[in-house]
């Protein structure tokens, strides 16, 4: 087999930020290009995904179990969960845009969950894998975790135009939940190094 | 081994022989395919144009109407503020700034900086900020939403539909071009050949004094 040899192996840092690469026998620590902090691998890389995910974990269940907005009409409150707003929208026939909220806002969060919680356990647990597999993983991971956005920044439209002393929406304790499980679920992913993933790998 | 002969790839450290691409070829990494460069053609020109453009475009969408609904003679209009008031005076004041930072703040520091960054290379202008600015407009690639904003616009205005009729404004004509630009900004950028650009007027600069 053809032995395919780590930058870091060969005494080489790769810098985060410039991409330039630095020998590591200098023992510099900041990049001579763009003087950033130069680290081999992301710094606690895995504490700090596990501490994000576990957050957004549990932040997760009030974003889905509260009403992400209520509807008032005449007096009359009509909270909305975030699977209620989608089975509404597959109720009045709209079935494209109800698939497209369906995938922002409930498989895409819960898949990076269980996707980056996979990740972790990989490079924790030293899982022999085709790492090439799991490195696409991650880069989908990383990729689509900002589409769940879509449903706060609809939220703020409605609450916007739908005010009309009868007919008002107003935002539910849920977006703030939400929110916070889509930002937190960004860092994560930021803060993973699928270089990790390579590193444990016996046979390349 | 010299460190300027090679690159590593950012997404599993295999050590790779830095290639000499032509314009409209990619370079992936053979081991875990990641895009590692692709050059193009005049991309100090096509960003500096781009930021202009995206400059120039962003208050536009962000001070006309966007969006105008219409209930029982009543009308309402939105634009990206409004939505962020709105949420602010709702008490989700933790959302309305996530809002503001995602869809007006960061894609207008975005833009500035990619402004400044391209209008120093193409002048040729040193500047001891480069760098900063560099690395910033490299951080905050990720939370420039506008794209995502667009569809939650998009979901908004098909929930709104059956209530009401809807206007559009000149505001929404202006933001669907900003996206465009700001995608076409951020998918174009070639970083490492204005990281290396940069770099040189840095050390042009240091020969002159």
């Amino acid at each position: 087999m053809k032995t395919k040899t780590n930058a870091l192996g060969q005494g080489f840092i790769r810098c985060h930020d410039c991409g330039c690469l630095v020998k590591s026998v200098n023992h510099l620590s900041s990049c001579p290009r763009c003087d950033s902090h130069l680290h081999a691998r992301r710094p606690h890389s895995l504490q700090r995904t596990a501490a994000l995910l576990f957050s957004s974990f549990f932040l997760y269940i009030p974003a889905n179990i509260f009403p992400i907005m209520n509807v008032n009409q005449f007096g009359a409150g009509d909270p909305h969960t975030i699977a209620g707003g989608i089975i509404e929208l597959f109720n009045s026939g709209m079935i494209p845009i109800g698939l497209l909220v369906l995938v922002a806002s409930i498989l895409v969060p819960s898949l990076k969950l269980i996707g980056i919680g996979l990740l972790l356990l990989c490079a924790h647990f030293r899982w022999q894998v085709n790492a090439r597999k799991w490195t696409v993983m991650y880069r989908v991971i990383a990729f689509v975790g900002r589409w769940s956005m879509l449903d706060i920044f609809m939220i703020s439209i409605l609450v916007d135009l739908v005010n009309f002393g009868a007919v008002q929406i107003i935002a539910g304790p849920a977006a703030t939940a939400f929110a916070a499980v889509v930002i937190l679920t960004m860092f994560a992913a930021e803060n993973f190094d699928p270089r990790l993933l390579w590193d444990n790998q016996h046979n390349l | 081994m010299n460190s300027t002969n090679y690159d590593a790839c950012p997404e599993c450290d295999l050590l790779i022989k830095s290639a000499q691409l032509k314009i409209g070829e990619k370079a992936h990494c053979p081991r875990c395919g990641f895009l590692l460069s692709r050059p193009r053609k005049q991309t100090v020109e096509r960003t500096f144009a781009l930021s202009i453009a995206g400059f120039i475009l962003f208050f536009p969408a962000n001070l006309l109407p966007m969006v105008g609904i219409t209930v029982l003679g009543n009308t309402n209009t939105g634009l990206l503020m409004s939505g962020v008031i709105a949420l602010f005076n709702d008490g989700m004041e933790a959302v309305a700034i996530v809002v503001f930072l995602a869809s007006i703040f960061f894609p207008l520091v975005h833009i500035s900086l990619s402004l400044l960054i391209s209008g120093h290379l193409y002048f040729n202008r040193p500047n001891r900020c480069l760098i900063g600015w560099m690395r910033w407009m490299h951080h905050l690639d990720e939370w420039v939403m506008l794209e995502v904003y667009m569809l939650g616009i998009i979901v908004a205005c098909v929930k709104l539909m059956a209530i009401a009729p809807l206007k559009f404004g000149w505001g929404l004509y202006a933001f669907i071009a900003l996206i465009i630009i700001t995608t076409m900004l951020t998918s174009g950028l070639d970083s490492a050949l204005f990281w290396q650009r940069i770099e040189q007027l840095s050390n042009e600069n240091i020969d002159e004094n």
